[in-house]
C-alpha cells in the first residue's frame, strides 16, 4: 500500500510516500519520496520559532511540498493519507491537519492522525527490520519532550520516565541563547565542543538527578548551574576557547544523564533492544556514547538510532507510524478511517 | 509584598500558598532571568491547586493546559521566552482561558507580553539574592 505522510508541528514542513508491505515477520518499508521544507533559516534571526511566522511558511509550501512528494503518482494509488495530529504547536498542527483533512474528503482516501513522538520513535524502522527486538527501550529526545519508554512488543508503548521540566532539547538551546554561540541550539553547542580534544578544563556541571531511582529527568538545574558559572567568570567570556569548554561540558552533562537511566532502564526491563529517537539524536557525540554504552551491556542488546536527517521532523516517519498502526487495526477500524477527516482535531499536547 | 526564599524548596513552596488564595480567573504574570525559579513557583502553584501532573516547561509549545477538580477547572501555564509580541499568544489561542472565571492563567516572561495582561493581574517578580539558591520574590496585586 501507499501512504502518504504529512508532518507540520512545528518548524518544518513535510511530505512523504512510502510502500508498505504488511508481511507476518518482517516489516518492509520504501521510501518513495521525502520532502523537506526547513524554515530554520526563517526562525535564525529570532532566535527561535514564532508562531505566526511558521503557520505562515507553512501555508505558503504545504502544497508545493505534497505535489513535489507525488513526483508522478497519481494520486488515486495513494491509500492511506496520514499526518500528525500532535503534539507541537497549535499553529503549526492545524494548516497540515487541515491540509490532509481536505485531501482526504477530495480524494476520497482514508485519514489517520499521528501521534508525532511516535513518528520519532516509528523512524527507528526505516531502516532496520524489527525482528526479535522487543521487549525494548525507548528514549526520545526533542526540543520539546524527553521520555522514556517500554515497548513489551509491536503496537504497545508504556512511559516509564520523563522530564520534570525543561527538554533535552531546550536545554541545548537556552544554554546556546545564554552563551550567544546561534540557533537552534544542540547544532551551535557541539560544533563549538568538537573543538575540544582533550577534556583539560576544570569546568565541571551536574548532572541532574542522575542518582535518584526513578526514570525521570531535569535539565532546568543544568542551565542554571551554567548561568552561575557565566555569572561568575565574565571575565573569561570573551576567550573562545572558555566559550568551547562550557560547550563541550554542557554537552557531556546531559549525554551522560540520558545514557546513564537509558541504560539503567534496558536492565531493570531486560531489554532486547535500545531505541533513541528524536531530534537531539542527531547529535553525533550522544549517538557514538550511546552506542558504546550499549554494546557494553551483556546478552547482545541491540542498539538502533535513525540516519541524523530521520531524526529531525520529517514525514517518512509519520507515514511508517501509520502502517505500524494500520497493521493492527480490524476490519471495522480501518473502514472507519474514511470518515476521519470530520472528526480528526489537532491536540497540541497529545501524550504517547 | 516582598518575600526572600532560601532555596528551590521554599519556592515551591510558597507556590503552594499563593495557590490557596487562588479564587479563578486570575492571570499571574511573571518576570524573571533565566534560572530564576519562575517554573518552579508554577509547580507549587499547580501542586497546590491539586493538579498532579509534572508541570514541564512550556517554552517550545508556548501553552500547556492542566484539568483540576473544584472551582478551579483549569491551568493555563504559558511561557512567553521566545515571543516578541502578545499576538502570538492570541494565535494560539490565550484567549480562550485569560477571561475564564474558572481558570488561572500564569505568564512566564510577561513582561514580553505586557499588552495581553489584563488590568487586574497579579506580578510575580523574581530576582536573584546575595547567597547562592537565594531568590527575592516582589508579588505587586
Amino acid at each position: 500500500m501507499l501512504i502518504l505522510g504529512i508532518e507540520t508541528s512545528c518548524d518544518e514542513t513535510a511530505a512523504a510516500i512510502i510502500e508498505y508491505k504488511p508481511l507476518k515477520k518482517v516489516l518492509s518499508f520504501k521510501i518513495i519520496s521525502n520532502v523537506i521544507f526547513s524554515q530554520i533559516p526563517i526562525h535564525i534571526q529570532y532566535g527561535g520559532i514564532i508562531p505566526e511566522i511558521a503557520a505562515r511558511a507553512h501555508i505558503k509550501n504545504i502544497l508545493p511540498v505534497i505535489k513535489k512528494s507525488l513526483k508522478n503518482i497519481d494520486f488515486k494509488k495513494i491509500d492511506l493519507i496520514a499526518v500528525t495530529q500532535g503534539p507541537g504547536l497549535i499553529t503549526s498542527l492545524l494548516v497540515g491537519l487541515e491540509t490532509a483533512k481536505a485531501l482526504s474528503y477530495a480524494w476520497k482516501k482514508p485519514l489517520m492522525g499521528i501521534n508525532h513522538l511516535q513518528g520519532h520513535l516509528a523512524a527507528n524502522f526505516i531502516e532496520y527490520e524489527s525482528k526479535n527486538v522487543f521487549p525494548a527501550i525507548s528514549l526520545i529526545v526533542s526540543g520539546g519532550h524527553t521520555e522514556l519508554g517500554l515497548i513489551k512488543k509491536s503496537g504497545h508503548y508504556q512511559k516509564i520516565g520523563q522530564t520534570r521540566d525543561d527538554a533535552a532539547g531546550e536545554c541545548f538551546d537556552k544554554i546556546a541563547k545564554l552563551l550567544k554561540v546561534g540557533y537552534p541550539g544542540g547544532p551551535a553547542i557541539s560544533k563549538m565542543a568538537e573543538k575540544i580534544n582533550n577534556k583539560s578544563n576544570n569546568i565541571y556541571f551536574p548532572r541532574p538527578m542522575i542518582k535518584t531511582n526513578d526514570f525521570d529527568f531535569s535539565f532546568s538545574g543544568l542551565k542554571t548551574a551554567v548561568l552561575y558559572f557565566v555569572k561568575k567568570n565574565k571575565n573569561k567570556l570573551e576567550k573562545k576557547k572558555f566559550i568551547q569548554n562550557i560547550c563541550a561540558e554542557t554537552q557531556q552533562a546531559i549525554i551522560d544523564v540520558l545514557i546513564y537511566k537509558t541504560i539503567k532502564a534496558s536492565k531493570k526491563y531486560r531489554a532486547k533492544s535500545v531505541f533513541l529517537s528524536g531530534g537531539v539524536a542527531a547529535n553525533q557525540e550522544l549517538r557514538e556514547q550511546f552506542k558504546l554504552q550499549v554494546c557494553k551491556l551483556p546478552n547482545n542488546i541491540k542498539f538502533f538510532v535513525p540516519s541524523k536527517n530521520f531524526c529531525t521532523d520529517n514525514a517518512v516517519m509519520i507515514a511508517i507510524a501509520a502502517g505500524l498502526k494500520y497493521k493492527n487495526l480490524n476490519k471495522n477500524q480501518k473502514s472507519q478511517l474514511k470518515n476521519n477527516w470530520q472528526k480528526i482535531k489537532v491536540d497540541p499536547n497529545l501524550e504517547l | 509584598m516582598t518575600i526572600i526564599t532560601q532555596s528551590e524548596k521554599q519556592t515551591l513552596n510558597l507556590g503552594k500558598k499563593i495557590a490557596l488564595e487562588l479564587k479563578g480567573g486570575e492571570v499571574i504574570g511573571f518576570i524573571g532571568e533565566l534560572g530564576t525559579g519562575k517554573t518552579v513557583f508554577i509547580k507549587g502553584l499547580a501542586q497546590g491547586l491539586n493538579i498532579k501532573n509534572i508541570i514541564t516547561s512550556p517554552t517550545f509549545v508556548l501553552m500547556k493546559v492542566y484539568k483540576t477538580k473544584g472551582v478551579i477547572k483549569q491551568l493555563c501555564h504559558v511561557d512567553a521566552y521566545r515571543l516578541n509580541s502578545s499576538q502570538d499568544l492570541i494565535d494560539i489561542g490565550i484567549k480562550d482561558y485569560l477571561s475564564k472565571k474558572t481558570a488561572v492563567t500564569v505568564i512566564e516572561w510577561a513582561n514580553q507580553v505586557k499588552n495581553i495582561l489584563p488590568k487586574n493581574k497579579i506580578l510575580v517578580k523574581i530576582k536573584f539574592g546575595k547567597k547562592q539558591n537565594q531568590r527575592i520574590l516582589e508579588i505587586i496585586k
